[in-house]
């Protein structure tokens, strides 16, 4: 459905000094850099998969979701989707795609509701019936009736974004690029969004491709995660496998009386690492192990034997931890992790 | 064409939702009429012509030529906004043509401007302003498709401008600019044959006369036998080189297109 090959993005960003003067300088000359967002990816994706596309702020997702849409034109390399080079043939490739952008509104700002999807099925051509069918099945599973009426300028966040995803899959695309749908959105919304693309997967073998930072979404929606970093493929492969191969890590975080000369005691010096931390709390400590090495309840022992300690917390192995490692400062210092690439 | 048609549609639906906006635009091109009446009054209350052209004539011009100025400008606003807003990224995925669609929507809004305001304030014109009609039926005839000619130039050189939002990001300074050039130049304000001949001149080489003066110019009388055809031709010509470069500039833009904001 989805093939992408060695595909790059190059941007050039326009440098500016600081202030007015830069402002001044800029209109006479201007110093452009070149800023590599995407550095040669490759990726097949299958119809009817729902994979998750993950990544850190700047690593290039929106990027590559926008080539793959036709907004942007490679620097370089082969993308296809559907038979189709969307940068090409944009309508053509529009036709069969749909997306929801989190960040963004592709609904009608003026105009109620149903207006906006009246209009969208003249847009996308959909045949009549099959309109009223599409729609009567989503307005049930996604509570849209109470909505219709409303003007979208006047709905909440979760009542919009409901709205977002309906109008998304309307025309029954074959490719539904999703872009943080369930940012900012509560527990009870989230579920019925998530249960909603499961559904339409299912249904209509509709392949999802979702970026987010929600690893709630990813792990319950997703079969397979694509990770890119800096504009690299850093992991292509299934949730369970990543897990498995990562599973076996635990983070234990403890609570001290005072932490602040705190040393790993000499029978943990192998088996265990202290994590850097996240906020500087003199009582904290966060300690990472493989339970291959060493038991979880062994860890806890051993500092009880030479801390007091208050309190603790012990990290389920969740894609998120995982995730949070291979692409934050986990990545670069550990060795370990390169066996997984 | 249908989803253009759509377009069009919803555009007329969504003034009717801004109901009271449009009247107070009504009230002030209302007030506007009767400064331009009254100011004109005065300038010919100590002579019968300026340039050959009688009282009757010159309120009739700068009348109808108001009218037709708030139909040349176009949806370039809209445009602009959308590229920098970065919802241009949206439009971009979806299967029509975004600059017909806002030329679709654009034709929504003209349509509702024409029969909530330009005719019954034109009839308004007609029975207490002094305001005539055109001397002929062809001049009347003329004049209609000479409008239409100069509506489309209108609308295309806004869209024009606004892709430039492409490369210059804030495009303000560069829209005040050519509201400025366009009512100046196009005739909107007083009839080009009061200014000097060099304007004249200048003038007659660039698109702004063919939105406003000669429609009007034809209406008025002011342009008549062959001298018509040949504004015509001229007007014709313009929208052709218009209509293509922008369809090229388009697709240079949107080939180079950094959608901002992510």
């Amino acid at each position: 459905m989805i093939n992408v090959q060695n595909l790059s993005k190059h941007y050039k960003i326009a440098k500016r000094d600081p202030g007015l003067r830069g402002a001044i300088k800029s209109l006479l000359y201007r110093k452009y850099e070149i800023k590599e967002a995407v550095k040669g990816i490759d990726f097949q994706i299958e119809a009817g998969e729902m994979v998750g596309y993950i990544g850190a702020n700047g690593a290039g997702k929106s990027t590559t979701i926008k080539m793959l849409t036709g907004i942007l034109t490679p620097t370089s390399g082969e993308v296809k989707v559907n038979g189709i080079i969307p940068y090409e043939n944009r309508q053509k490739n529009a036709s069969h795609i749909g997306a929801v952008f989190g960040q963004r509104t592709q609904l009608f700002w003026d105009i109620p509701v149903r207006e906006s999807y009246e209009l969208l099925k003249h847009i996308y051509e959909i045949p009549q019936k099959q309109y009223e069918e599409t729609l009567a099945e989503f307005v049930e599973v996604l509570h849209l009736e109470p909505l219709l009426g409303i003007p979208v300028r006047q709905l909440s966040l979760g009542q919009k974004m409901r709205c977002e995803l309906a109008a998304a899959f309307l025309h029954r695309p074959k490719v539904v690029y999703l872009d943080e749908p369930t940012i900012g959105l509560d527990v009870a919304v989230k579920v019925r969004i998530r249960n909603f693309i499961k559904q339409m997967n299912a249904r209509y073998g509709t392949t999802v491709i979702l970026t987010t930072h929600d690893m709630q979404d990813i792990e319950e929606i997703c079969q397979r995660i694509i990770i890119i970093d800096d504009g690299t493929v850093i992991y292509d492969g299934s949730i369970d496998r990543i897990k498995s191969q990562f599973g076996d890590k635990r983070v234990i975080h403890f609570e001290l009386e005072n932490a602040s000369h705190f040393t790993l005691p000499g029978r943990l010096v192998h088996d265990a690492e202290i994590l850097p931390k996240e906020e500087e709390d003199p009582h904290k400590v966060s300690i990472t192990f493989s339970s291959k090495d060493i038991t979880g309840a062994e860890v806890i022992s051993i500092i009880m034997n030479h801390y007091p300690v208050v309190d603790l917390t012990i990290a389920d192995p969740k894609i998120e931890t995982i995730v949070e490692e291979i692409y934050g400062k986990g990545m670069k210092k550990e060795v370990r992790h390169e066996e997984v690439f | 064409m249908r989803k253009y048609f759509e377009f069009a549609r919803v555009q007329m639906q969504v003034h009717a939702a801004y109901s009271a906006w449009f009247w107070a635009n009504t009230l002030s091109v209302l007030l506007r009429m009767l400064v331009i009446y009254f100011f004109w009054s005065a300038v010919y209350s100590n002579r019968a012509n300026i340039e050959g052209l009688p009282f009757k004539g010159m309120i009739t011009y700068i009348i109808i030529a108001m009218f037709l100025q708030m139909f040349v400008s176009g949806v370039g606003k809209e445009l602009a906004h959308t590229i920098k807003d970065g919802n241009v990224a949206i439009e971009l995925m979806r299967p029509y043509h975004l600059i017909t669609r806002l030329i679709a929507m654009d034709m929504g809004d003209k349509v509702i401007y024409f029969i909530r305001g330009a005719l019954p304030l034109g009839i308004l014109a007609y029975f207490f302003l002094d305001v005539t009609f055109p001397q002929t039926w062809l001049s009347g005839i003329l004049f209609l498709l000479s409008a239409l000619l100069g509506i489309w130039i209108g609308t295309f050189f806004d869209l024009l401008i606004a892709i430039l939002a492409f490369w210059t990001i804030n495009l303000w300074g560069l829209e005040v600019m050519k509201e400025a050039v366009v009512s100046f130049f196009s005739g909107a304000l007083v009839p080009l044959i009061l200014f000097p001949e060099w304007f004249q001149t200048v003038s007659l080489f660039l698109p702004f006369q063919a939105m406003v003066y000669v429609p009007v110019a034809i209406y008025t009388g002011i342009l008549t036998g062959t001298d018509v055809w040949m504004a015509l031709g001229s007007q014709f010509i313009w929208a052709c080189l218009l209509f293509v470069s922008l369809r090229v500039l388009w697709s240079v833009a949107i080939k180079k297109v950094t959608i901002f904001g992510g």
